[in-house]
C-alpha cells in the first residue's frame, strides 16, 4: 500500500481509536482496582490519543489544501478553485469531517483533563467516561464514516462545498463554537457519572467542573446566537431563527444546561436539588447525542441536516446506550442523590431556582414534542403534518415572559425565606419599573401584547439589577468610606460570580428586546426599483443604480447596486446579489444589510437581475433593534468571561459584605 | 487568460439569469409574507413560503397576493392551499383529530409541571416544619441545662424556651 | 422499580420511534395526495405546436371527460424526467386508445425552446401542454417533478406517483384504471 494522505489519515484515526480503547480499558481497570500505574497510563494515553487525532486533522487539512482528490472526503466536498479559507472550513462542511472535528475537540478536552487538572478522586472515573465517549466518536471516524478512504480513480475536480456554507465567513466560527459547547458540557456529565460511581454525590463534582460547565454553556450560547446571525445574513428572508429541527436540537441542551447552571447553586448552598442536578446534566448530554443523531440521520427534514446512511443507526445506538447507562447509574445510586429536601419557604431563592428548573424543563419538553411530532404522527397513522415556527412561537412565548419575570425577582430573593417587608419594597420598585416601561411603550403607540410585555419586563429587570447593585455597593461604600464608583469597581472585581451573572442577565434583556422588536414590528415588502428612480420606503429612499457582476475565487456574483438616501443625502450603498459557486447549479441570494442601532435595512434580490430590464425586484425588510440581539450576545459573552476569570485577591471573594469594618488591603 | 475569464463570467451571468429568471415580477405587500410564513414551501427541505426563494414559493406568494387583492381572508387562503396539499402544507398543524395532541400535550405538561411543583413545595415545606421527635430523657436533660443557665441569668418573665425542632 | 420502568418505557418508546424514522427513509417527497378519490382539478393550457392539428391551440381537461387519464408533470431541468420519458411514451403506444396520456411542463417559465427539445427528443405522441405560471401544479399539490397522476374515467384520482415512473408502475396502475 503506497503512502498517500488517505492511508496516512486512516492510519492516524485507527491509531487514535486503538489508543482510546486501550485508555478506556486501562482507565476502568485502574479505577476499579485503584491501581495508580494503570490510571497514569490511561492519562498519558489520552494525550497520545489527542496527538493521533491531531495528526488525522492535519492530514485532512493537507489533503484539502493540496487538492488531493484521492481522498474520498476531498473528492466529494472540495473544489480546486475554492478560496483557501473555504478549503479549510470544508473540514467540517460535511458529515465525516464534522465528526472528525468533534472527535478532535473531545480528545483535546480529555487530554487537558488528564494531565492539566489537579488529581482528585473523581478524576479517574470522569476520564473513563470521557474516553468512552471518545471511543465512540473515533470509532465513527475510523470505522463507520471514514473520510480518508482512498479512491482508486480520483476525479480531476470536485463539486465543492455546499454553496450555503461557502457564502459567509461565519462557517468558520459557528460549527466550532457549537462543538466546543457540546464537548465542554460533556465534562460535567463525566464528573457527575464519576460522582455516582464513586458514591460521592455531593457538591464536589459540580464545584470541580464549574468553570468547564460555564465555558461550555458560554460557547453553546455563542454558537446558537452566531448561527442566528449567519442565517440572518445568508438565507435572504431577514430572519434569524426558524424553529428548524436541527436548530431545536441544539437549543434543547442549552435550555437544560441553563437550568443546570442555576440549579447547582442550590446544591452548593443548601445541599438540595441533588437529584435534579444529576438528572439535568444527564439530560443535557443525552439531548446533545440525540441532537447529533437527528442532524445526521435524515430522520427529520431540515435545512441544516446533512447526511444519512450507516451513521444514523450508529448514533441512535449510542444515544440509547448513553441514556440507559446514565439513567441506570442514577437509579442504582438513587439513595444517595435522592433529595432529603426541606424548604423553609416557597418564596425564597431556592423556590425561585426550583421554578427555573420547572420552566426550562417545560420549555425543553415543548420543543421536543414539537420537533418529534411529525414523526410521531407518521408512525401512528401515516399522516404527514408539519410543525413549524407558528406552533413554537405560540407555546413558548408565554414561558419566555415567565422566565423574564423570574429573572428579575429571583436574584433579589434571599435564601431560606424572604422577609416580607423587603420583598414588598423590592416588588414595589420593580412593578414601578414595569409600569413605567410598559406605559411608555403604550404611549409610544405599541399595541402588540408580547412586545409591550417584554418592554415592561425589561423595566422590571433593569430595576431589579439596580436594586441588586445598589444593595451590594451602597453599604460597602458606607463602610469603607470610598466613593460609589470606586466601590462598584472593587465589588465588580471581587464578586466575579455575582457581577458576572448580573451582566449576563443584562445581556439577556437586551437580546429579548431585540427579538421582541424585530419580530413584532418588521416591515417586509417586495418592490420594483426602476433604475435611476428613487422609491420611498419608510424613512428611506431607495434608488437602484445599476446591475453588476463580478467574479471571485470559485464564485460568480450577479447583483444590483442600490443607493440609500435619508433626508435627501446618501447614507449607504448596498449591493444585494446572487452567488453561484463552481459548477453547482444552486444559487445563493446574498442580502445586503445596513446595520444601525435602531433598525436594520435589509435588501435581497428577488427574481432575476436582467441587465436589459429597466427595473429590478428587491425584497426590502426593515426590522427594528436586530443589532440589539448581537450586542446582547456580546454582553452575555463578556459576563460569562467575567464569571470565569478568577477573583483578584484569593480570599476577598469569600468575605461577605459588611463583615469587617476595615477595608481590604 | 483574461478573455477566458471574461467568457466565463458572461457564461456565469447567463446561467444565473436563466437559472433565476423564474419569478413573476410583481410587487408584494407585507401581508403576503405574513401568510407565506404560515405555509410550507412544497419543494424545499424545510422552509416557509415566506422565506424561500424557490420558484414555486415565489409563485405561491404571487397567488397569495392575487387572492388578497380579490378580498380573500387569511383563513380562506390557507384553506385554499390546504385543500390541494393536505395538512402538511400548514406550518401550524390544524387543531383536529390526533393533531390536537401537539397543542394539548404542552398545555398538559405545563399543568402537570405546575401541579408537581406545588406538591413538591408542599412536601418540602412540611419536611421543614416537621417536628423532629426527641427522646424523653434528652428533652429532660435539655430542660435541666436550660434551667441551670437560667438560674445565673437575670430574671425575665419569659418561660424557658421550648426546644426548637 | 416503578421509576426504572418509566425510564425504560420512555427510552424504549423513543428508540422505537427513531427506528421507524430510520427505516422509512428520507421524508418529504412521498406525501400522499390530498386529491385521492376526489375530482382532479380541471385546466385549460396551451398546447405545443406538434399537437395543434389534433388537439387545437389549447387543451381543456373537461373536453376529455369520461376517459381514464395519466397526467405527467415534468420540467426540462429535471433529471429523473429524462429517465422516465421513454417509459411514458411506450405506455402511450400500448394503451393510448383507451387511456389519455397528457404531459404538463411546469415549474419553469419561458422555456418553450427547452420544452420543445425535450418533447422532440423522446418523440412524445401524446399531447404536452405548458403550465407557464405553475398554477396547475399548485392546484394538483405538486411537491416536485416528476409526479404522475392516474385518473379514473369518472375523473377521480386513483393514484399519484412521486418521482420517475417505470414500466412496472405504469403497467400496474394503468391496468387498474382500465378495470
Amino acid at each position: 500500500m503506497e503512502l498517500s494522505l488517505g492511508t496516512l489519515g486512516s492510519a492516524a484515526s485507527a491509531l487514535a481509536l486503538g489508543l482510546a480503547v486501550y485508555a478506556l480499558i486501562a482507565g476502568i481497570a485502574g479505577s476499579v482496582r485503584r491501581d495508580a500505574r494503570l490510571q497514569t497510563s490511561a492519562r498519558l494515553t489520552a494525550v497520545a490519543v489527542f496527538l493521533a487525532t491531531t495528526t488525522a486533522v492535519i492530514v485532512m487539512q493537507a489533503a484539502l489544501l493540496t487538492d488531493d482528490f484521492s481522498v474520498k472526503y476531498v473528492a466529494e466536498h472540495s473544489r480546486i478553485d475554492s478560496p483557501i479559507w473555504v478549503k479549510v472550513v470544508t473540514l467540517w462542511a460535511a458529515l465525516e469531517g464534522s465528526v472528525l472535528l468533534w472527535a478532535w475537540l473531545l480528545t483535546g478536552y480529555t487530554a487537558v483533563l488528564a494531565v492539566a487538572t489537579p488529581n482528585h478522586a473523581l478524576r479517574a472515573w470522569a476520564l473513563v467516561v470521557m474516553q468512552g465517549v471518545q471511543v465512540f466518536f473515533l470509532g465513527v471516524v475510523a470505522l463507520v464514516a471514514n473520510p480518508f478512504i482512498v479512491l482508486a480513480n480520483p476525479p480531476f475536480d470536485g463539486p465543492g462545498a455546499n454553496p450555503l456554507l461557502q457564502n459567509h465567513w461565519m462557517m468558520a466560527v459557528h460549527p466550532v463554537l457549537m462543538y466546543l459547547g457540546f464537548v465542554g458540557l460533556t465534562v460535567p456529565f463525566a464528573f457527575a457519572m464519576a460522582a455516582l460511581i464513586t458514591r460521592r454525590p455531593g457538591t464536589e463534582w459540580m464545584q470541580l467542573t464549574r468553570r468547564w460547565t460555564l465555558a461550555g454553556w458560554g460557547f453553546l450560547t455563542a454558537a446558537i446566537i452566531s448561527g442566528g446571525w449567519w442565517s440572518y445574513e445568508v438565507l435572504g428572508w431577514g430572519g434569524y431563527w426558524a424553529w428548524d429541527p436541527v436548530e431545536n436540537v441544539s437549543f434543547m441542551p442549552w435550555l437544560t444546561a441553563t437550568a443546570f447552571i442555576h440549579s447547582v447553586q442550590v446544591q452548593e448552598r443548601r445541599r438540595m436539588l441533588k437529584s435534579w442536578n444529576v438528572l439535568l446534566i444527564v439530560l443535557t448530554f443525552s439531548l446533545t447525542i440525540l441532537g447529533t443523531f437527528l442532524t445526521r440521520s435524515g430522520v427529520v427534514s431540515s435545512v441544516h441536516a446533512f447526511g444519512d446512511g450507516p451513521v444514523g443507526p450508529v448514533f441512535l445506538g449510542f444515544f440509547v446506550l448513553v441514556t440507559l447507562l446514565s439513567l441506570g447509574l442514577v437509579a442504582w445510586r438513587w439513595d444517595q442523590v435522592r433529595d432529603r429536601a426541606e424548604l423553609d419557604a416557597a418564596v425564597s431563592r431556592e423556590g425561585a431556582f426550583l421554578l427555573v428548573n420547572v420552566l426550562f424543563l417545560a420549555l425543553t419538553f415543548m420543543v421536543l414534542i414539537g420537533t418529534l411530532f411529525p414523526l410521531i404522527v407518521e408512525a401512528v397513522n401515516g399522516a404527514r403534518v408539519t410543525v413549524g415556527a407558528p406552533f413554537f412561537d405560540v407555546v413558548s412565548l408565554p414561558m419566555w415572559m415567565l422566565v423574564l419575570l423570574l429573572m428579575g425577582i429571583g436574584p433579589l430573593l434571599p435564601w431560606r425565606k424572604a422577609e416580607t417587608q423587603t420583598l414588598a419594597r423590592n416588588l414595589g420598585w420593580m412593578t414601578g419599573g414595569f409600569a413605567l416601561a410598559a406605559g411608555g411603550a403604550l404611549i409610544f403607540g405599541l399595541r402588540e401584547i408580547y412586545p409591550v410585555l417584554t418592554i415592561g419586563l425589561a423595566g422590571w429587570n433593569l430595576v431589579s439589577l439596580g436594586l441588586l447593585l445598589a444593595g451590594a455597593v451602597v453599604p460597602r461604600a458606607r463602610l469603607t468610606g470610598r466613593g460609589l464608583a470606586a466601590t462598584t469597581m472593587r465589588y465588580a472585581f471581587e464578586q466575579r460570580r455575582k457581577v458576572g451573572s448580573m451582566v449576563v442577565h443584562l445581556g439577556v434583556i437586551v437580546v429579548a428586546l431585540g427579538i421582541a422588536a424585530s419580530s413584532g414590528y418588521r416591515t417586509d415588502v417586495q418592490m420594483r426599483l426602476p433604475y435611476g428612480e428613487p422609491v420611498t420606503f419608510n424613512q428611506y429612499e431607495l434608488q437602484a443604480l445599476a446591475p453588476f457582476s463580478e467574479r471571485g475565487a470559485g464564485r460568480v456574483s450577479v447583483g444590483v447596486e442600490v443607493a440609500v438616501f435619508q433626508d435627501g443625502r446618501q447614507v449607504d450603498l448596498l449591493r444585494p446579489h446572487i452567488n453561484a459557486f463552481g459548477n453547482n447549479s444552486m444559487t445563493v441570494p446574498t442580502a445586503a444589510v445596513r446595520y444601525t442601532l435602531g433598525h436594520d435595512l435589509y435588501l435581497s434580490v428577488a427574481g432575476a437581475v436582467d441587465p436589459t430590464a429597466d427595473s429590478v425586484i428587491i425584497r426590502v425588510i426593515q426590522s427594528p433593534l436586530v443589532t440589539w440581539i448581537w450586542f446582547g450576545a456580546v454582553i452575555l459573552a463578556l459576563g460569562t468571561v467575567w464569571t470565569l476569570v478568577p477573583a483578584r485577591s484569593p480570599g476577598a471573594a469569600t468575605v461577605p459584605a459588611g463583615a469587617t469594618g476595615r477595608a481590604q488591603a | 487568460m483574461s478573455r477566458f475569464y471574461r467568457t466565463g463570467v458572461l457564461a456565469g451571468v447567463a446561467a444565473l439569469l436563466l437559472g433565476v429568471a423564474l419569478a413573476q415580477d410583481i410587487v408584494l405587500d407585507p401581508r403576503v409574507f405574513e401568510i407565506g410564513n404560515e405555509l410550507r414551501c412544497p419543494t424545499c427541505v424545510a422552509e416557509s413560503v415566506g422565506e424561500s426563494n424557490a420558484s414555486i414559493a415565489r409563485e405561491m406568494r404571487q397567488i397569495i397576493q392575487e387572492q388578497l387583492d380579490e378580498g380573500r381572508t387569511r383563513a380562506e387562503i390557507l384553506a385554499f392551499f390546504q385543500d390541494r396539499y393536505g395538512d402538511w402544507i400548514l406550518l401550524s398543524p390544524p387543531r383536529r383529530g390526533v393533531l390536537l395532541l401537539v397543542w394539548l400535550v404542552p398545555i398538559a405538561a405545563l399543568l402537570v409541571a405546575a401541579g408537581g411543583l406545588v406538591l413538591m413545595v408542599r412536601r418540602w415545606r412540611a419536611a421543614a416544619d416537621a417536628v423532629v421527635p426527641v427522646a424523653g430523657e434528652d428533652l429532660a436533660r435539655v430542660r435541666a441545662a436550660l434551667a441551670g443557665t437560667e438560674a445565673d441569668a437575670p430574671t425575665s418573665d419569659a418561660p424557658a424556651p421550648a426546644p426548637r425542632p | 422499580m416503578k421509576r426504572v420502568a418509566v425510564v425504560v418505557a420512555i427510552v424504549g418508546g423513543l428508540t422505537a420511534l427513531f427506528l421507524f424514522g430510520l427505516l422509512r427513509g428520507a421524508p418529504d417527497r412521498n406525501v400522499p395526495s390530498n386529491l385521492l378519490n376526489r375530482q382532479v382539478p380541471g385546466f385549460d393550457l396551451p398546447v405545443y405546436e406538434r399537437y395543434l392539428a389534433e388537439y387545437g391551440p389549447r387543451l381543456d381537461l373537461a373536453d376529455h371527460a369520461g376517459r381514464p387519464m395519466v397526467i405527467n408533470f415534468w420540467a426540462s431541468w429535471c433529471g429523473p424526467c429524462y429517465a422516465e420519458a421513454p417509459h411514458l411514451e411506450a405506455a402511450q403506444r400500448r394503451y393510448g386508445e383507451e387511456v389519455l396520456f397528457i404531459g404538463i411542463q411546469t415549474q419553469e417559465r419561458d422555456a418553450r425552446a427547452a420544452g420543445r427539445a425535450f418533447i422532440d427528443r423522446f418523440d412524445f405522441t401524446f399531447p404536452n401542454v405548458i403550465d407557464d405560471d405553475s398554477r396547475v401544479s399548485i392546484a394538483y399539490g405538486l411537491f416536485g417533478v416528476p409526479e404522475t397522476f392516474f385518473v379514473r374515467a369518472d375523473g377521480t384520482l386513483a393514484y399519484k406517483h412521486v418521482g420517475p415512473v417505470d414500466a412496472e408502475v405504469l403497467t400496474e396502475r394503468v391496468e387498474a384504471l382500465l378495470r
